[in-house]
């Protein structure tokens, strides 16, 4: 199996390093794309697609495609962390520990003992690393929101200033790493569990392809917005904007959900009972 | 206004200057996150006071909403940077640093 992989990998490799004699030298003025293309952007890309934002509209409109199998490359990192490291639910942990909160006592139950449930008596601690610190946790709980809103702005920003989804997406998955990492990883599970990441990721993927098969339909190219106006019911160049704003959603979806879920499975071994 | 600008900057740099040194010469971890965590917060602060200052001085929304921005930068330093540093002190304490005494030396 490992041979075929690397064979395989090998044969890969031979048919890249062919491509690459067909590019044009690196800074070639006569290049097409130093000839044209960066030209009718820079020309066009506010009276096409009403963004002032270039690099927008270039990343989500003129090259939509690129972008999309972006996006699916980021789900599939996910995928891939998931299928590496998680461990099957049957590989329960050695042995649980709770603490009694009345008393304080802890208790340290071994595999296959009966666990007591969660409540105001009892409560589930980490065997190794016990995170409690007051500190760290009432200034996250302060920061947290704050910057959940701040990611929502990058996203809704980008036709107007740098951000998009991508970052919108990353800072939101940092505000929920934060929360995890200052309070536990089982207390954030809880509130995105693992199953709802993945979903959530998948959705944001098929919010993508999803617009552009709407244009499809609506009579226009894959991924060409300006066939939504009358979907949308504005002309065809707000219609673009709108068009990148759904792509973006999609985009800021998918990353957030991809940064916890690689966090869940990285930050715990897999095992995600309990982790950093 | 220029003045309060200068003087908002100088006093900032000054701080700035104190927590490099602190940083440089102090003789353990714990001692020298001190001027790291404290100085620098401070630093930043009053810098930034004198940028927010100096864009509000044209009476315009624009430059005040970019001033509040500025004054949002330094709420947010003002309310992490102790925080981290905390973090840190309390990951060396867990960690199992001794601190530095003038007898029994430690530290690193």
């Amino acid at each position: 199996m490992k041979l075929i992989g690397m064979i395989s990998i090998f044969w890969l490799f031979i048919v890249l390093v062919y491509g690459t004699s067909d590019f044009s030298a690196w800074g070639d003025p006569e290049s097409p794309c130093n000839l044209h293309v960066s030209n009718y952007y820079i020309e066009h890309a506010m009276s096409d697609t009403s963004v002032p934002n270039i690099v927008t509209a270039i990343l989500a409109d003129y090259r939509g495609f690129d972008t999309m199998f972006e996006t699916a490359v980021i789900f599939s990192a996910g995928i891939a962390c998931f299928f590496l490291l998680r461990r099957p639910k049957y590989d329960a942990p050695e042995a649980v520990v709770f603490r009694h909160i009345q008393t304080g006592i802890t208790l340290r139950i071994e595999k296959g003992g009966r666990l007591p449930k969660e409540s105001d008596e009892f409560e589930r601690i980490d065997t190794q690393w016990v995170p409690y610190d007051l500190v760290i946790q009432v200034t996250s709980r302060i920061l947290v929101p704050f910057i959940q809103l701040f990611a929502l702005y990058v996203v809704a920003h980008g036709h107007h200033s740098p951000g998009g989804g991508f970052q919108g997406g990353v800072i939101f998955g940092a505000a929920i790493i934060l929360f995890a990492v200052s309070n536990t990883l089982r207390k954030t599970t809880h509130r995105v569990s693992e199953k709802r990441s993945a979903v959530l990721c998948a959705i944001g993927v098929l919010i993508y392809a999803g617009t552009g098969v709407c244009c499809l339909l609506a009579g226009g190219n894959f991924l060409d917005y300006s066939a939504l106006s009358g979907l949308l019911g504005v002309d065809p160049v707000t219609a673009r904007s709108h068009g990148i704003m759904m792509v973006e959603m999609g985009v800021g979806l998918a990353v957030t959900m991809v940064m916890i879920w690689i966090y869940y499975n990285l930050s715990s071994a897999g095992k995600q009972h309990e982790g950093l | 206004m220029d003045i309060v600008i200068g003087f908002l900057l100088v006093c900032g740099l000054l701080f700035f200057t104190g927590g490099s040194i602190g940083i440089l010469r102090f003789p353990d971890f714990y001692s020298r996150l001190h001027p790291a965590g404290k100085l620098d917060t401070m630093g930043l602060l009053l810098s930034l006071l004198a940028m927010a200052v100096y864009v509000m001085m044209d009476f315009s929304i624009a430059s005040f909403l970019t001033g509040l921005k500025i004054l949002l930068i330094v709420v947010i330093v003002f309310v992490t940077s102790p925080t981290a540093t905390h973090a840190i002190v309390d990951a060396g304490v867990r960690a199992g640093l001794k601190p530095w005494t003038k007898e029994g030396g430690g530290g690193v």
